[in-house]
């Protein structure tokens, strides 16, 4: 009946194509130059920045190099898979030679747009990739000819549905209790289905040694990541923003040569540890962000406020799908087998994930304890809770982490924002609070 | 005929054992973070080359009636209990992994298997958990059967074989099912080969069964054969020495007492499941509990899920309260 009556998208209204013109290329234009200043205020806050951090720093454009690349192998016949959360299994689209990708979006103006069909309640994640797809904003959205989205939060499950209309749209059903039998063996019906769509796209069929390949060419990432995230556990070697754009990076780069840089960076790192060489005076108050994924580039809001603030703060870890989660956990395979290899990649991307979507019968306690690690092993002074309107499930989860972080005597400081500029100086304050309040704790 | 199985064992021990040796060492070059396997896999060999040498050549000093005249039937009765309880508190089933030749045997076929890229079967996990309890009926049966056939038997060494029965694999060894085999081999070699398990239950089946004992043990070692091909460690699953060693350890006033047991930080966790996956013989305790000690009655000590673990620190092997071997970013060392 529905489909009688409508005609074109289900959501989009119609623009004019100068319209839609017109707000990209504003948008475009705002967004180069916001990348570009926050590159600027990286190298201002670390005037030594290593000089590896050059190639992030290039990769980081969306309308840059990487996009020429994407849009040359794609010419060549490579298929582009995007995925909308860390849920979808890179290795078998590496395992059939395309190209994997993700496509949430950080922009703020998109966001803007997106209000135009979504209400503001939604997250801004959300509504902003809505946004960039309206006026045709993001490359990789655009060049990417299936998306894989796991219907983890209830944003993403309707921006599947919004997105249905432009591009095959792949469906992943996360459970959202992890530990029970019954919760695995759909997953892995899930990963089943997924393997034999990226298969019938490329036309490749994922065979073992293909598939082990993938598995370890995303292993040695994973340790190259690891390398980088272990240096971060000792004094400020690095800023947390700098890292962040390392991992950030990943989610577009060509792995292989991102992994290969990143052991550039961190061999050149390592050296600067050797010499005592820090990005910031060892005894500035480190800090941690957890909460909702802080997507590059306008979302560098609340990181650029924290290591800018006078006192400064050096963010050494985070516990977010944007960054430390991106690639922490390795595929740890027991017999290189097919149904071993095909098993451990199902279950590193449902089991070792500590997402808000899930519960237990003792709640997420995944995350909790996960959280509470890390703020011991990289001995983490403060956390900032960051939740942008309209994530509801990280917001619920703050009640318990913040008793329990109490509880352990740690100041965490609950920043709610949105995709908005228009609230820096208000965050800038509350920052600024925070921050000295770390340090007159670590003065006494 | 005898001679001729007596010729076929040896051939298949040394074949077994030359290929363990080529095995580690391809394993040795090839790939250093399987560490705590190739230290096993070393342990295991020269344990179960030792046991072989003792069971064959071994002209063992002991004698019913020479240790009659020297021990009492109540020292000799506290003397066992002691070791039984002194080793299942101590050592809970280290034994199983470490020195058993019968769990070498079957990882040699798990790695043939590996080898050869053919998946393995896993049992339900009901069916792993009612083989569980079956090794307890099966050790149940043995004492009943030992506690019957010693009182038939007026021998007063008997009522000491018959409480030691299974316990015995602590003093001597236990070899599972080929064990009749090579008692009945080197006997026929010429060899004083010293029965070494279940000694009251085999008289039992050779009351029965008499010269088809020989023939049950190779059906039934051909069977296992295949069955632990598929399904990795399908003796251990229901081994009832696995049974002895840790009937202690199932109750929790001794839970805690091995000096040597797995350890969990609930906080490094995040339930990956990647000890579960790995697990020769489908432990899920070590998945499932939420921290400290989480070694199983189940567990045959292979250490394995330790290896495996990706998160440094998270498990972790203690000895006497002391860590000494820890899971680790084993993805560092792949290349090293």
């Amino acid at each position: 009946m529905a489909s009688e009556i409508e005609t074109g998208s289900k959501y989009i209204p119609e623009m004019s194509q100068s319209e839609i013109e017109e707000l990209g290329n504003s948008i475009k234009a705002a967004s180069i130059k916001v990348m570009e200043q926050n590159i600027k205020r990286m190298k201002k806050t670390w005037p030594n920045r290593p000089e590896a951090m050059e190639y992030f720093d290039e990769i980081s454009n969306f309308f840059g190099r990487r996009e020429k690349e994407v849009r040359e192998q794609k010419e060549a016949g490579k298929k582009l898979i995007g995925y909308s959360c860390m849920f979808a299994p890179i290795e078998f689209i590496l395992a059939a030679g395309a190209i994997p990708v993700r496509v949430g979006s950080g922009w703020y103006d998109a966001a803007k747009l997106g209000d135009r069909i979504m209400p503001v309640e939604v997250c801004p994640v959300i509504r902003s990739t809505v946004g960039a797809k309206m006026v045709n904003l993001s490359p990789y959205l655009e060049l990417s000819d299936a998306i894989i989205t796991p219907l983890t939060c209830d944003g993403r499950t309707k921006l599947s549905e919004i997105l249905s209309d432009f591009k095959p749209i792949w469906y992943m059903t996360p459970p959202r209790v992890k530990d029970n039998p019954q919760s695995l063996s759909l997953w892995k019906e899930e990963m089943q289905v997924i393997r034999g769509k990226i298969e019938e796209l490329t036309g490749t069929k994922i065979t073992k040694n293909r598939l082990r390949s993938a598995i370890e060419v995303m292993q040695k990432a994973t340790k190259a990541f690891r390398r980088l995230q272990d240096l971060r556990k000792g004094p400020p070697v690095i800023t947390g923003r700098d890292a962040m754009l390392v991992n950030q990076t990943s989610l577009w780069d060509d792995i292989e040569r991102w992994t290969q840089k990143t052991n550039e960076l961190c061999e050149e790192l390592e050296k600067r540890v050797e010499q005592k060489d820090w990005a910031f005076p060892p005894d500035t108050s480190r800090v941690m962000v957890t909460g909702t994924p802080m997507l590059w580039p306008d979302s560098w809001k609340v990181p650029n406020l924290i290591e800018e603030s006078n006192p400064a703060g050096v963010l050494v870890v985070d516990e977010q799908c944007s960054g430390d989660r991106i690639l922490y956990d390795p595929v740890g395979v027991d017999e290189w087998t097919m149904s071993d290899m095909f098993d451990a990649v199902s279950e590193r991307y449902l089991m070792a994930s500590t997402c808000p979507c899930f519960t237990s019968e003792h709640g997420n306690e995944d995350r909790v304890n996960w959280l509470m690690d890390r703020i011991k092993e990289y001995k983490v002074d403060g956390v900032i809770y960051y939740v942008v309107r309209g994530c509801i499930l990280y917001a619920m989860e703050y009640a318990r982490i913040k008793r329990i972080l109490d509880r352990m005597g740690l100041p965490v400081y609950y920043l709610d924002t949105d995709y908005t500029r228009e609230d820096v100086g208000q965050m800038k304050t509350r920052i600024e609070a925070f921050l000295e309040m770390l340090e007159a704790r670590i003065d006494i | 005929m005898l001679e001729t199985i007596a010729e076929i064992l040896r051939a298949t021990i040394a074949v077994g054992l030359v290929t363990a040796g080529i095995l580690a060492i391809l394993i040795c070059v090839r790939n250093l973070t399987r560490k705590m396997s190739i230290l096993r896999l070393f342990v295991q060999i020269i344990a179960s080359i030792g046991i072989f040498v003792i069971l064959l050549f071994w002209p063992l000093p002991w004698n019913p009636i020479l240790s009659g005249l020297i021990f009492s039937i109540a020292l000799r009765l506290t003397i066992v209990f002691a070791l039984i309880v002194v080793s299942t508190l101590v050592f809970g089933r280290f034994f199983c992994g470490w020195l058993c030749p019968f769990v070498l045997y079957m990882d040699l076929l798990t790695r043939l298997r590996k080898a050869l890229k053919i998946p393995h079967w896993n049992l339900p996990e009901k069916l792993n958990n009612g083989l569980d309890v079956l090794r307890y009926v099966i050790l149940a049966s043995f004492l009943a059967l030992a506690l019957i056939f010693g009182l038939l038997n007026a021998d007063v060494w008997r009522y000491v074989i018959m409480f030691m029965g299974p316990f015995k694999s602590l003093i001597i060894v236990f070899l599972s099912p080929i064990e009749p085999l090579i008692e009945q081999t080197g006997r026929a070699l010429g060899f004083e080969v010293w029965g070494a398990s279940f000694h009251d239950l085999r008289g039992t089946i050779n009351y029965f069964n008499g010269p088809n004992l020989i023939l049950i043990t190779w059906i039934v070692f051909f069977a296992f054969t295949a069955g632990s091909f598929m399904v990795r460690m399908l003796w251990c699953r229901f081994c009832p020495v696995g049974a002895t060693l840790s009937i202690l350890n199932r109750f929790s006033p001794f839970k805690w007492a091995p000096i040597l047991h797995i350890d969990k930080v609930e906080e490094k966790c995040t339930k990956c499941g990647i000890c579960k996956r790995v697990c020769p013989v489908q432990v899920t305790e070590v998945y499932e509990e939420k921290g400290g000690n989480v070694t199983a009655p189940k567990c045959i000590h292979c250490f394995r899920c330790v290896e495996m673990c990706p998160y440094e620190g998270c498990l972790n092997i203690k000895m006497a309260g002391k860590t000494i071997y820890k899971s680790k970013n084993w993805l560092k060392e792949e290349e090293e």
